[in-house]
């Protein structure tokens, strides 16, 4: 476990602050007051675990224009399989599953885990294992129809265009 | 405003499609892993559609802005916290099926190969 450090516990705060504004939606002193106070108490509880690279990644705007441009690229991905996935249900489950072990090149802590849960939102794949093995992290992935094999070839049919995106906002 | 009317319903409509495609795959899928696959459909597209459906008539018939970020949220909370269930759901299945020693449908397994030999 790490400290708890200053920049942390301000941008945990921003974010808090910023969902507090959003639910409640008034912005009379008194509110806004005991807003303060929550996000101030559940920031120094929370940022050290919250919060472990640089607190501040996404002041960058070339980091925040690429992860509205992921959004839009994972948007893509969702509908084309959840289309997919409508066909194959209504048109009599022809399913051909497997766990393949798929390499990725992927080194931050937040680009694996971002990575992982966009594939396990696609219908379809579900991340099932994060491992590492001689210094090189790659996933387990349950995937219902397989149409390659081998990991690289599978890799790229599960997660071609996602794993650019989260690179490209990430590493 | 009779357009904007229309795109809700088209919306709507197809987010309970989808939520009806993975009801279905639920019940005829032939084992575990494969329905959790074909249940994704409900909180993803299924809930988008539904919640900007909501979203625009929040905006535009009941001219309130709080509600539109709110109902936002609650389709944001849904989106980020459904795969980490999934994923744990998906490894506990796997895990008990392999110590209860039912077989599995997988053509291909490198998790078993490389983890529980």
């Amino acid at each position: 476990m790490q400290k708890t450090r200053f920049s942390a516990v301000l941008s945990t705060f921003i974010l808090c602050m910023l969902v507090w504004i959003v639910l409640t939606w008034s912005f009379s002193l008194q509110e806004l007051a005991a807003g303060v106070v929550v996000s101030l108490a559940s920031a120094l509880f929370v940022s050290r675990f919250f919060i472990h690279e640089d607190a501040f990644r996404f002041f960058n705007p070339v980091k925040l224009l690429n992860l509205i441009v992921y959004a839009g690229t994972f948007c893509r991905e969702l509908v084309k399989a959840n289309v997919d996935m409508a066909k194959r249900v209504f048109g009599g489950c022809k399913v051909n599953p497997g766990i393949v072990r798929v390499p990725t090149g992927m080194k931050s802590d937040y680009g694996l885990s971002l990575l992982a849960n966009s594939i396990t939102l696609t219908p379809g794949t579900i991340t099932v294992e994060v491992a590492e093995e001689e210094g090189e992290n790659c996933y387990y992935i349950h995937w219902i129809d397989m149409t390659a094999e081998s990991g690289e070839a599978a890799g790229e049919a599960i997660k071609g265009n996602l794993e650019k995106g989260t690179r490209r906002v990430f590493d | 405003m009779i357009i904007v009317r229309f795109l809700i319903d088209v919306l709507i409509i197809a987010g309970g499609v989808f939520a009806l495609a993975g009801a279905l795959g639920v019940l005829k899928m032939p084992d575990t892993l494969c329905r959790m696959q074909a249940s994704t459909c409900i909180p993803t597209l299924g809930t988008i559609c539904v919640a900007l459906g909501a979203i625009l008539y929040a905006a535009f018939f009941k001219h309130s802005a709080a509600d539109a970020v709110k109902i936002a949220v609650i389709a944001l909370m849904i989106i980020v916290t459904n795969p980490i269930g999934s994923h744990v759901l998906a490894r506990g299945a796997y895990t008990s099926a392999k110590r209860e020693g039912t077989e599995m449908l997988l053509n291909v397994d490198d998790y078993g190969r490389d983890f529980h030999e």
